[in-house]
This record gives C-alpha cells, structure tokens and sequence, in this order.
C-alpha cells in the first residue's frame, strides 16, 4: 500500500499543478472585462467560460503518468487495479458530481441536471484517453493555400484551434446563429456587442502569438530566411481567417475592424513580453491594463464602423499594417528569442 | 569559407566563448569538440546570425552575420541544438515549407524532399507531427531540412546523438559525399568515434577557449584519446551501493 500511497500523492501533485495552469482564465481578456462589465448580467457568458472549461477539467488523471513508466513500476496488480480505482477521486471534478447526486437525492437539483453535469464530466474523462490520432487527422485537414506561407499559417492555425479561446468565440458565434434563425429581429446594438465578444475572446491570444510555438520553433523562425513582417503576417493571417467566418453571423465589417486593432495592439507584447501558452487552456495576456485598454479600442473602432460607416475600416486596417512593419523590424533586430 | 576572428560572447559576468579564431576551408568537414558548456552551440548561434557576438568577427561565405542575416540564411543550412520543430506541422510539412521559403520552386521542392524522406528511412512517419515524433525522427527531419536548400555551408550541432545505427551510417555517408561537392560542413559531436572517421578539421574547446585546431591527418593520437588528454579525462566514481546486498 506504501508503493500505492506514493504513485497516488505524485498523480495528486501532477494535478494540482495542471489544474493551476487553468487560472490562465483570469489573465484572459473576456474572462476580465465581461467580469468587469456584464457582473450578474453576465451569467451566460459565464456558462460557456465553464462549459469551455469543463472538459479539461474533467480528464482523466492517471493520464499523468506516461503509460511506459506506468508499466514499468513495480505494483501489484491488485495495486494497479486499486489505482484505477482511486485516481479519479484525485479530479475535484469527481467530487462535485458525488456532491451534486447528494443534492439530485435529496431533491434539491432535478436529476436531468445531475446527469447532464455527469455525463460532460465523463466525456471530458473518456475523451482524455482517447489516443492523439484522431486528433491529427483533423489537424491535417486544414486547407491549403496558396504563396510561400501555407505550411506557417496551416501551423498557426493549428495552434489557435488548441486554445480555448476559439471554442469559446465559437460558442459565442454559433449561439447568435443559431438566435437569429429563430428570431431574426435581433436589436442592433446586442450584435455589435457579440461582434466584439466574438473578437474579445480571441484578443488575448493576439498578445501572446508566438506562445504556442515551442523554443524550437522561435529558432526555427529565425534560421528561416524570412524577414519580421513576414513571420508576423502568417500569425496575423490565422488569427484573421479564424476571426472573419466567426464574425459573418454577427457584424461582420465591425468584427474585422476590432479584429485589426486586437493585433495591432497585440503585437508588441507578443514579440517583447513572450509568455508561453498551454494547449486547451485559455491563452494568458500580457496584463489587466493592457487588455482594457485593447478591449475599449475594439469596441470603439467596432461601434465607429457599425454606426458611421465602413469606411472607419481603412484606418484600422492602415493601423495593422504600420505594427506589422515597426513589430517586424523589432522582430528582425532580435537576432533570437 | 567560415572565418573567425577574436571572436567571444559573454553573458553578464559569465564568458561562455573566449576570443574564439579559426578558419574552415571550403569543402572540409570541421568537428568543433569540447564537453557540455564549452561554449559550442554557442559558437554555432554565432556563426549563423542566432546570436550577435559580444566581440569579435564572423564570416561565412563572404557575409557577415549581422549585416547581411537574409542572405547567409539564405547560403547555410542549419541543424541547430533544439531542432527548429514546429510542433503542429507534419514531418513532410516541414520540408515543404522549407521549401517554399528558401524560393525552390514547387515541384523541386516535392522532388527533393522525397528523396530525403526515403534517404532518411522518414517515409512512414511523413505524415506524423512533429509534436509527436521519436527524438530520432525530429532529429532526421531537421538534418532533412538543412539539406533540402542545397547550402553552401552546413551547420550541423549535435547530428549523430539519438540516431539508430543505420541513419548515422547514411548520415556519415551523405556528410563525405556534399564535402567531395565542395560543401562546407561545421558540426558539434560528443559521438568521436563517428567523428573521428569523418573529420578533416578537429577544433577542440575548453571552457570557451580553443586549445587545439589542426588538419585531422595532424592528431598525433587517436582523437578520443587526445581529447581525453586536451579536454577532459573521465573520472569514475566509485557507487559502493550498486551491486551489494539489498535491504
């Protein structure tokens, strides 16, 4: 039992620690303004925050242990059998399903609810053992295009669909589809606000794009022979072909204004206060300041477009590519990262 | 072809590389010995414009670093001490992008990197992430990306670590060929024995100064033997707890 008691107070530790990188959230843009603004208006997007949440707080954690050492360890397997057993209880996900059967048993909670909480709860544990190819076939079917940058941008595409920042925009997105299908009346203004929501939800990513990156892919950017603007270009063309089909159900032009702003603003703390990110996590920015401050830009260049006219567009669009320039020269003049 | 002068690299107190001078002849393999820390990956970023020099000059083919980054980049291939993966692009992907990025035209590029595919046995993982590559398989397709633009230099840190027996054979084999061709190759290695059989230049550092540079032909020893004496003699350490009776 002494073998069994290490194993498990190491997985404990191992999640614990992996459970503390999901505090990223409070770092994120949408989490600190819609907390800041919506309060207890706020209680849907709160919901999608936790659903988005949900799933990598419901894995499995003996997946903690890579499975070669896992067979390598001296246990019994009685041992093993009782690991399997007990390492869920080491998830705090599992004990809120047990305290929320406590409640449905006392009638305090309908029993439909307990079983829709259970079973995302146990999707999330399932799907966490899945093996990673499945996983890659998808990645592999980003599409193509077309110039010298495909594979940087099928790359940065990549990384920005392991954050969790884009499941929440898509929430975010698919819900207002959905909302004006059924009720095409929608007031104006609620779609200038999810415009912005959309674009908020990703705006943290575009003040850390090279997070996902890895140490060997920021020397890999600077063994290509490819200039700043360039390397910055293909991150900004994911961020924007990943922002345009999410802002078509909402206010399109509006969405693509506050977009432009997102990553000119995003671009100087990407490249000089690199943070790396953690996959299916939500991305962390720089700092409460600046994420207001990129927030209130957003919102005033997409409410110029929306209400004035589109042609308040041209200068965020000349605003990106003027940071594109000054953040590539700044990119070329560190030699490395 | 690469040329150094006085060259050295401090970071704050710490002196990693000290007034570094040698010069490598076009078509030479240079190994560039020395132990963990001696200053070789950092000589390395140096000679390919990863890192700028403290003081000192570099030239490599005809081109500083710092003043022309573009255009050596351009020149060199590099296998550097981390890889240089992307983690989200397959291994076939990321010779495509190299491809592409060094102006190979399409088709040049497909024809090259499957020969390299098939040369480095990466065909069955070509389609694998390099996220989720073997240390072997990433190290194969970084060397396949220095390749693949045809260089005039090649920076090689650390190739033939973590490879199987066979691919370091091919390794070794390609390295004699491209240097017959008039490539320049620099590579890092703890591995002497490969090393030794295909080495035409030795520079050996110590604490990041050289404390030998010679033609291979010149070794007055066998090179383990040498560096042992020049660099560091091994001291074994006496575990009395492996082998006696267990509790």
């Amino acid at each position: 039992m002494a073998r069994l008691a290490a194993v498990l107070k190491a997985l404990a530790r191992a999640v614990a620690r992996d459970q503390k990188s999901l505090q990223s959230v409070v770092a994120n843009n949408f989490f600190i303004v819609t907390a800041l603004l919506l309060r207890q208006a706020g209680t849907f997007i709160y919901l999608i925050v936790g659903l988005v949440l949900l799933f990598p707080l419901s894995t499995d954690p003996l997946r903690k242990i890579p499975p070669s050492r896992l067979a390598l360890w001296p246990l019994e397997p009685r041992e093993r059998r009782l690991l399997r057993a007990l390492s869920p209880w080491i998830n705090p996900m599992t004990w809120v399903i047990a305290a929320l059967a406590l409640w449905a048993g006392r009638g305090k909670i309908t029993l439909g609810l307990w079983a829709l909480a259970a079973a995302l709860v146990a999707a999330g544990f399932l799907l966490s053992d899945l093996p990673f190819a499945p996983m890659q076939t998808v990645w592999q079917r980003i599409p193509q295009f077309p110039g010298p940058w495909n594979h940087l941008i099928r790359k940065n595409l990549r990384e920005m669909l392991t954050t969790l920042d884009f499941y929440c925009a898509l929430i975010l997105s698919l819900a207002t589809l959905f909302f004006r299908s059924f009720a095409p009346r929608m007031p104006r203004e609620a779609l200038l606000a999810l415009s912005v929501l959309v674009v908020l939800a990703l705006s943290s990513y575009a003040q850390c794009l090279f997070g996902l990156d890895g140490r060997g892919g920021l020397s890999r950017y600077h063994l290509l022979p490819l200039q700043g603007w360039q390397i910055l270009a293909a991150k900004d063309t994911a961020f924007l072909l990943i922002v345009i089909p999410l802002v078509l159900p909402v206010a399109s032009l509006a969405g693509l204004g506050a977009a432009f702003v997102a990553l000119t603003i995003g671009h100087d703390p990407s490249i000089h206060h690199l943070r790396p990110q953690l996959r299916w996590r939500f991305s962390s920015g720089s700092s409460v300041m600046l994420g207001l401050g990129q927030a209130a830009l957003m919102a005033v260049a997409a409410s110029g477009i929306y209400f004035t006219s589109a042609l308040f567009l041209m200068p965020c669009l000349l605003a990106w590519l003027v940071s594109l320039r000054i953040s590539g020269r700044a990119i070329d003049r560190q030699a490395a990262w | 072809m690469i040329l150094c002068r006085n060259l050295a690299r401090r970071f704050g107190e710490f002196t990693a590389v000290d007034s570094l001078s040698f010069e490598v002849a076009p078509g030479a393999i240079c190994a560039f010995l020395g132990p963990n820390g001696a200053g070789k990956s950092t000589t390395v970023k140096m000679l390919t414009g990863l890192l700028p020099p403290s003081s000192g000059s570099v030239e490599v083919c005809g081109l500083d670093p710092a003043a022309k980054p573009i255009e050596l980049k351009r020149q060199v291939g590099v296998l550097p001490e981390d890889l240089g993966l992307f983690d989200d692009l397959t291994v076939e992907e990321h010779l495509l992008l190299t491809g592409a990025v060094y102006g190979i035209g399409r088709r040049d590029t497909h024809a090259r990197a499957a020969q390299l595919l098939h040369a480095l046995s990466l065909e069955h993982g070509r389609h694998t992430f390099a996220g989720s590559c073997s240390h072997g398989m990433r190290k194969k397709t970084a060397f396949a990306m220095a390749l693949l633009p045809n260089p005039r230099v090649l920076f090689l840190d650390e190739p033939f670590e973590a490879i199987d027996p066979v691919t370091s054979k091919i390794m070794r084999d390609l390295l004699e060929s491209i240097a017959q061709r008039g490539i320049t190759i620099f590579l890092t290695s703890h591995v002497l024995s490969v090393v030794e059989q295909i080495a035409t230049q030795v520079i050996m550092i110590r604490k990041g100064r050289i404390v030998w540079d010679s033609p291979a032909a010149d070794l007055p020893q066998g090179l383990e033997q040498h560096y042992f004496d020049l660099v560091e003699s091994p001291v074994v350490e006496e575990l009395e707890w492996l082998g006696s009776p267990r509790s």
